[in-house]
């Protein structure tokens, strides 16, 4: 009997197993990839109504976060600030920029300026500024390198994994809290001695921490976390009511 | 895995606790509807041509449709809008508080409001003042929804035609130059009871310069007896006030003085202190109710005693016959002998050992005695009461009488009806209410035809009739002018309470819709400056004297909400010993009979007299005692019912025939359906007012409000109009041989009309779910509460299959609720509705067994076994337990065991939580939750229309069935009353109550936030509560850390009444329940009856 088919054929049956475990793989990859907050969230940059340089009002300038943000330690939102608070120093500075027209609308008119939302959670997540904030949880840790930002992108995925990343191991995250607006904060600022005669150190530590050139974040962390009593919820009530 | 729950078998003696009827027989019907998971339609399809199968597959074809487009992908543009300038005192996203006061008939109460960005959104007591101690009633509670209510009034209608409000300011001027010419002749008012002082003195100031005016106060119930009673009996301008505190005796006649409706908490809070009891070497008050309906405090009585409402005279004439025989009291027997004679007596037979009791237990506690009249029942009735009081030594004990300031000049509606149809009324100013609606039928004599005319009638012939409303109701249809009315939360104002004691009203929100208020109505018509704030208010204010610095005293006013500086003192006041019975007031009707049966007219407890018609959480509020939503019924004891040959839900026709002077009987018709009530008297009919504006499917029938169609919104479709019968002759009760009346008739018609009553569902069968005693069987065995009969005999309890988190939290959460103090009053239901952002499901939806409560209060009449399972044999008087049923938060609970997504978790300090976002609706927890507190949303009832009805060719459906084709998305004004800390949850979603949790994170949050960088994390003791905790007018419910032994409900807990329901089942829960106690006479004929332990194996025979 003839051969109907010719010998190449034979290898279809192994080629569809491997083109499938590519197209199946890449699919996972790329969903892995590409569907997750971490893309379609991270560097979403929208034009606001007047391009706040963070960069020039913070690291130029050395205005605190609060100034503007000037409920942060009190309510869960941390608001915008109001016209009024800009007004405060551009009746006297950049006057006449162009830029501020928006804004000087708004004081002339009373119609308040519209910021494009860029963080925004749904509706049924419930987060609290003032229990970050005054708990050693700095605005870097869920903002980004806001104080070196021309103009503000979302820096971070903000999705519910990431949250519970740090929910599950605070010590990664926690600074001290006379840092927590200094954004260009490092570990290796810390000085040991000071920081334990002020904080102590973790129940098992190895070693007197404060006889070390440098900490770690794990070591400040942990620190941080049993001297404050450290406890973030990583059940649903913690976030969903 | 579904758990097999095993419980005891239920015992054939002892006590026997039922929810309906339907269950006391064990209707098939009732089997059916107790043995579903959800009732009626909830989980199939109906109909042959649909399978499952065919609805699978359209189903996937139409996400597969879904899917094609990918649309909405693009992210949504939102904006951050931040104020231009700053608003004193607001933090974005913070809640905000401000003391303001709830005006009512019956003195206001105290309030607290809370504010988000500018809104009022909840309603709490003020915990400084002693009228409310933080305590509110379901009316307080809802009417924050007024304030939204989408349909109210939003426009100056003038002619039927849209006005501005500077015309109608012209008018004004223009009306006051003329009435100043005049004196005011021709002028009069038509106002409701506010209490206000400010409204006093701009009267008074317009009185000065208009002295022709005429001031009518009209409240379909705010009876004239009371007042005029106290009058006689204690000198001009007196009030007599109870305080229940004092009082361990107490006997009430027809007097529903637990109805926190009414408004007086202090009351109730006094009251029911004396009924906590801790230890078995306690004492409690006893309180002997004779009524003719059951009420909320008939289902707290020790005794109660049946009697029709026209027959309760003469009970009261039997009792101080007794009374004047055992104190010899002068004051009584002056008063007794102005009576006319014996003859009086309706021929009624009362249980003679049952009044010769209650008067032997009466003269036993001088002075710490009480007895109370209904504020229905007649001038002579109230005085004879107070004679009582007077004879057993309780004034300015248990009874104490305050003079309160009273203008002579106030007319009544009579007065004015009579006036207006003598033509001297030519401008009319009607200041809220509605009296088209609820004014009493056949105020006045037409002059030519001699028939009754009613206050539609009189309200054509007033030339020129300015109206300022709420709605545009019937009466604005019939006025030149309407006016919106503003809500006193977006008003100036100020108030007395029942006490007398002073108290703020501040605006929360400027008028929504631009209403105006009465008093700001008053100023124009007096001329005054344009007002825009608090300028009238602080000149009352000064008038008080407040000591120091103007400002201070004024914000400290504000800011307290009350005036601690004038404070109402009792007067030292007898009984004047020559009060007699004025002509006339002693009606002496017969006892009615199944031929001639009494029709008694009472509040409702959601409606009260209709003016929340328009409030879907009161409309679907269940009656306390019916657990009956959106409707009332004429309510019939079952024995009545039988001879009828009626039962719950047939349209009988009510005729009251009266005398007229034309010589052919007026009729007065009503159709209504029955409501078979178990503990009614019999041959009496109660019918609840408040109901009844537009039912357009039963048109052509003489009932309903034909006349009152265009009222818009929510009350379209709900009850029956009972003012069709009330007269200004017989307001409160009809009876054959009253006044005017030759004849009552009850005929059934034929037909019947569907209602929603939530009693039978969600049933739990007897197992020990309320457990009560006498004071002296808990005396005797204080623990009787901790086991049922037969719990040690079952298997063992199963071991929890799943391991919930360890409970590790420094705080545990728990509560405990209190049966002894717990009234039904049902304002926790709706406080925690307002907290939760609780939806409304309409009528249709809550017969289906959808109503979406998260809190429910059970409802169980009680009576002795063994009872005849017969139909038609119903116990007489039952007894009524009233139980709120939360969400018990089991630690090991069945529901989280079941969910296939993990939706319904535990959490580390004992909440059972829910995730709505991960909820699929596959509804196992319900299935498998022993309590049945879980609600599942089965329409998208926060977004879609509910309740209303489209009309498709030759069907009539409710709107939510058309859902996606209806309008989605809630009016603007519904949405601002929202908590913005609660989701709103969509469809398809299961819910329950969550703890307040919402209450516990923001104070946990409040505590790290002060604890900053620190460890002390904990939050402050019993510092915050629950919403229908803080509600409850008694501190029946009581919420907090479990694991501190300092709490308050720790406290509870540990007492030894303390049970836990189903607690065999190995459930824990974290609700445990205090049982019940009740105090009985045992020289009463019908002592063996009562609280009798519930667990108790066998009676005594």
């Amino acid at each position: 009997m003839a051969n109907f088919f010719p010998r190449w054929t034979n290898w279809i049956p192994i080629k569809l197993v491997i083109c499938g475990i590519i197209a199946v793989g890449g699919l996972t990859a790329a969903t892995w990839y590409y569907a997750t907050p971490k893309y379609t969230k991270i560097g979403y940059e929208p034009i606001q109504p007047v391009p706040f340089p963070h960069d020039i009002h913070v690291t130029q300038l050395g205005m605190d976060c609060r100034y503007c943000h000037s409920f942060v330690e009190m309510a869960a939102q941390s608001n915008v600030p109001n016209t009024q608070t800009c007004m405060n120093c551009h009746t006297q500075v950049q006057k006449d920029n162009p830029k501020l027209e928006p804004v000087r609308a708004s004081w002339k008119t009373g119609n308040p300026v519209e910021w494009v939302w860029i963080y925004r959670t749904v509706d049924y997540v419930y987060y609290n500024h003032a229990a970050h904030v005054n708990r050693g949880i700095s605005c870097f840790s869920c903002h980004g390198p806001v104080n070196h930002m021309s103009t503000v992108y979302l820096a971070k995925p903000h999705s519910m994994a990431w949250c519970l990343e740090c929910h599950r191991h605070p010590e990664n995250f926690l600074r001290p809290d006379d840092q927590v607006f200094n954004l260009d904060w490092k570990p290796d600022d810390v000085k040991p001695a000071d920081f334990v005669a002020k904080y102590g150190q973790p129940l098992d530590a190895r070693e007197d921490l404060s006889k070390k050139k440098k900490l770690s974040q794990t070591e400040i962390g942990q620190t941080l976390k049993e001297h404050w009593n450290i406890n973030p919820p990583t059940n649903c009530q913690g976030c969903h009511r | 895995m579904k758990r097999v729950f095993h419980h005891p078998p239920e015992s054939t003696t002892g006590k026997h606790y039922w929810r309906g009827l339907g269950e006391y027989s064990n209707s098939p019907e009732f089997r059916q509807w107790l043995e579903r998971e959800f009732p009626a339609g909830a989980a199939e399809l109906n109909g042959n041509e649909w399978s499952r199968r065919d609805f699978l597959k359209l189903m996937s074809a139409s996400m597969a449709l879904a899917g094609v487009g990918l649309t909405s992908c693009r992210r949504p543009e939102l904006h951050l809008v931040p104020f231009t300038k700053n608003v004193e005192w607001t933090i974005p996203g913070k809640f905000l508080y401000y003391a303001t006061a709830m005006p009512r008939r019956n003195g206001a109460i105290p309030l607290i409001a809370t504010t988000v960005d500018g809104r009022p959104i909840k309603l709490e007591g003020n915990p400084l003042h002693p009228a409310s101690r933080g305590a509110t009633d379901t009316f307080t509670q809802a009417s924050i929804l007024d304030l939204y209510d989408p349909t109210r009034s939003k426009r100056f209608v003038r002619d039927g035609k849209t006005s501005k409000r500077e015309d109608f300011e012209a008018y004004v001027r223009e009306l006051r130059n003329k009435l100043v010419a005049d004196h005011g002749d021709g002028l009069a008012f038509l106002v409701e009871e506010t209490n206000s002082p400010t409204r006093e003195r701009l009267r008074g100031e317009l009185e000065k310069n208009l002295p022709g005016m005429r001031w009518c106060v009209y409240e379909p119930f705010l009876s004239q007896g009371t007042s005029a009673a106290a009058q006689t009996a204690f000198g001009v301008g007196a009030r007599a006030i109870p305080r229940f505190d004092r009082a361990d005796i107490i006997l009430a006649l027809d007097s529903d003085f637990l109805d926190c409706g009414q408004g007086d908490l202090a009351s109730v809070r006094a009251f029911t202190s004396r009924r906590r009891v801790s230890t078995p070497k306690d004492s409690m008050n006893r309180l002997y109710v004779v009524e003719n309906r059951f009420t909320l405090t008939g289902a707290v009585a020790d005794h109660r005693l049946r009697c029709p409402a026209s027959q309760i005279a003469a009970i009261t004439h039997a009792l101080a016959a007794k009374i004047l025989a055992g104190t010899n009291d002068s004051a009584l027997g002056s008063v007794m002998g102005s009576i006319q004679g014996p003859a009086a007596f309706g021929g009624h037979t009362f249980d003679e050992q049952w009044i010769t009791g209650l008067a032997n237990d009466l003269m036993a506690k001088p002075g710490a005695s009480l007895v109370l009249a209904g504020s229905s029942q007649p001038v002579a009735v109230q005085l004879l009461a107070y004679a009582i009081n007077a004879a057993l030594k309780n004034l300015g004990q248990t009874l104490v009488v305050r003079q309160v300031p009273r203008n002579p000049r106030t007319i009544d509606i009579s007065q004015l009806a009579a006036d207006i149809n003598d033509g001297r009324i030519k401008q009319l100013f009607i200041l809220g209410g509605d009296p088209v609606y609820n004014a009493p039928r056949g105020l006045a004599q037409d002059k030519q035809k001699g028939l009754p005319l009613d206050w539609a009638e009189l309200q054509k012939r007033v030339p020129e009739i300015v109206r300022l409303g709420y709605h545009e109701d019937a009466t604005s249809k019939l006025s030149q002018w309407h006016v919106p009315a503003a809500h006193y939360l977006e008003s100036w104002g100020d108030a007395l309470t029942a006490d007398g004691d002073y108290l703020s009203i501040q605006p929360m929100i400027l008028p929504i819709f631009g209403g105006l208020s009465e008093i700001e109505l008053l100023n124009e018509l007096l001329g005054g400056p344009k007002i825009e704030g608090p300028e009238l208010i602080q000149e009352t204010f000064r008038s008080t004297n407040p000591s120091g610095d103007f400002q201070t005293a004024w914000s400290r006013f504000l800011h307290d909400g009350f005036a601690a500086h004038v404070q109402p003192r009792d007067q030292t006041s007898s009984f004047s010993a020559n009060a007699g019975v004025p002509q006339n007031s002693w009606t002496s009707s017969p006892a009615p009979t199944p031929d001639l049966p009494e029709i008694v007219l009472t509040a409702s407890y959601s409606m009260d007299d209709g003016r929340y018609a328009n409030n879907g959480w009161l409309q679907e509020l269940p009656d306390p005692i019916t657990k009956l939503t959106w409707d009332n019924g004429a309510l019939i004891s079952p024995a009545y019912a039988k001879k009828l040959g009626v039962l719950t839900g047939d349209l009988v026709e009510i005729t009251i025939n009266e005398k007229s002077a034309v010589g052919q009987p007026v009729k007065r018709e009503l159709v209504i359906a029955a409501l078979v009530s178990p503990g009614h008297a019999d041959s009496s009919i109660s019918i609840p007012l408040g109901y009844g504006r537009k039912m357009p499917e039963f048109d052509g029938l003489p009932y309903a409000g034909a006349a009152l169609k265009e009222r818009p919104g929510i009350a379209e479709q709900s009850g029956f109009n009972g003012y069709f019968l009330r007269t200004a002759a017989n307001p409160y009760f009809v009876a054959a041989g009253a006044k005017g009346i030759e004849s009552v008739q009850v005929t059934k018609i034929g037909r019947t009309y569907p209602f929603s009553i939530t009693q039978e569902q969600f049933s739990i069968e007897g197992r020990g779910l309320v457990r009560e005693a006498t004071l002296e069987g808990y005396r005797a065995n204080n623990e009787f509460a901790k086991k049922i009969p037969g719990e040690d005999e079952l298997p063992h309890p199963p071991p929890s299959i799943y391991t919930h988190p360890p409970l590790k939290a420094p705080q545990q959460w728990g509560m405990s609720i209190d049966l002894n103090v717990c009234t039904g009053c049902s304002a926790c239901v709706i406080a925690c509705q307002a907290e939760n952002n609780v939806p409304v499901v309409g009528k249709l939806q809550v017969s289906h067994g959808r109503i979406m409560h998260w809190l429910r209060i059970d409802r169980y009449y009680a009576s002795r076994k063994p009872y005849n399972q017969d139909r038609g044999e119903w116990p007489e008087n039952p007894e009524i337990v009233h139980q709120p049923m939360p969400c018990q938060h089991c630690e090991n609970a069945p529901c989280e065991t079941v969910c296939p997504v993990n939706a319904t978790v535990h959490s580390e300090d004992g909440l059972n939580v829910m995730a709505y976002n991960r909820c699929i609706g596959t509804r196992f927890c319900s299935n498998n939750c022993p309590y049945k507190v879980r609600r599942f949303n089965f329409f998208d009832y926060n977004q879609r229309p509910v309740g209303k009805r489209k009309i498709v060719g030759a069907f009539n459906i409710y709107e939510e069935y058309f859902a996606p084709l209806t309008t989605k998305g809630a009016p603007d004004t519904i949405k601002m009353q929202k908590n913005p800390n609660v989701t709103v949850r969509m469809r398809g979603v299961m819910e329950k109550c969550t703890f307040c949790v919402q209450r516990i994170e923001e104070a946990k949050i409040a505590a790290l936030a002060r604890a900053g960088a620190s460890p002390e994390t904990r939050i402050p003791r019993d510092s915050f509560t629950t919403a229908c905790a803080q509600a409850c007018p008694t501190e029946a419910i009581v919420f907090g850390d479990i694991k501190d032994p300092e709490s308050h409900v720790s406290k509870m807990k540990q007492q030894d009444r303390n049970y836990r329901i189903l607690d065999y089942l190995n459930v824990v829960p974290r609700v445990s329940y205090l049982a019940r106690i009740r105090n009985p006479n045992p020289k009463m004929p019908d002592a063996e009856n009562i609280g009798v332990a519930s667990l108790q194996e066998k009676l005594p025979e």
